[in-house]
């Protein structure tokens, strides 16, 4: 004669439980970091920038912000959102199409879909 | 595939692409906000308003009893002490050298002259001695610098690495054909 077990729920089981699956652009953005590209790209990214003169530009715009708001008022929260609109719009036309050449060669490179 | 906004289906790879770019520019901007948000709470930028008004204000005032005592600090500087010192020194000091009394602010050039530095401004001792060498090699044969020049009687006599003189002025096209 059994005694009765304590009355728990039975622990599920580790290997029936199903894995929780990765997007594949999750996957993809760990072979990018894993394979030291995000980081070659982030670089190249940054000297284009400097070249083009847009790094200059956006420091004028953090500039005229910090003087108008008062130095000691600004967080870099606030420098952040006055820079993105413009900045994703002046990007120079042929930096991104480098990035982008870049990204796709190394998806390419690495057999993925 | 999302196809909510554009006509032609983007490619799920263009899409990644982009959004991988879209992320990279974050970083790139983010890293200029925190530049720039360091510079404006350090006020390491030179002419933000406020501080240069500070900055002018330290320059313009008159100092207590600072008669622009030997002329007056050129940049308008002042010292921790309160006190304004000219841009040359004016002390006077004596060279160990030569012993002349020199202004402090002058040593360094004449000790450099003083004790000779280099090729210029040497003392009278070496430069008779140079002038008494370029005249005696003017006279030999082998002058090495100028094996084509217009001093005519070094030419003529054999020169040192021994290749035939194919006349004054129009040595350079006839030494060639010699050579090759």
């Amino acid at each position: 004669m059994e005694r009765a077990s304590i009355n728990r729920p039975p622990t599920p089981n580790q290997e029936d439980e199903p894995q929780k699956e990765l997007s594949l652009r999750e996957i993809i953005d760990v072979k990018l970091v894993e394979s030291g590209e995000k980081e070659k790209l982030v670089e190249l990214l940054r000297e284009r920038l400097v070249e083009c003169g847009w790094r200059d530009e956006m420091k004028a715009l953090c500039r005229a912000y910090a003087r108008k708001k008062g130095r000691s008022n600004v967080t870099v929260d606030d420098l952040i959102h006055v820079i993105t609109p413009k900045g994703r719009a002046s990007v120079p036309d042929s930096v991104k199409a480098e990035l982008l050449q870049r990204i796709r060669s190394f998806l390419l490179s690495s057999s993925l879909r | 595939m999302s196809s909510s906004h554009d006509d032609a289906p983007v490619s799920p790879r263009s899409q990644f692409a982009l959004t991988c770019f879209e992320e990279l520019l974050e970083s790139a901007v983010a890293d200029v906000a925190s530049e720039c948000h360091r510079i404006a709470r350090l006020g390491l930028e030179r002419g933000v308003d406020a501080e240069e008004e500070e900055l002018r204000a330290w320059a313009a005032r008159d100092l207590p009893g600072a008669e622009e005592g030997g002329g007056g600090g050129n940049k308008g500087t002042v010292d921790v002490f309160g006190q304004v010192h000219p841009a040359v020194a004016a002390d006077v000091v004596e060279c160990m050298n030569c012993g002349r009394p020199v202004a402090a602010g002058r040593f360094a050039p004449h000790l450099e002259k003083c004790m000779g530095k280099g090729r210029k401004a040497r003392t009278k001792t070496t430069r008779s001695s140079t002038a008494g060498r370029t005249r005696n090699n003017n006279g030999s044969a082998a002058s090495s610098y100028s094996p084509y020049s217009s001093t005519g009687s070094a030419n003529r006599a054999s020169l040192p690495n021994g290749i035939t003189d194919g006349g004054g002025s129009g040595a350079g096209e006839d030494h060639s054909n010699h050579i090759l």
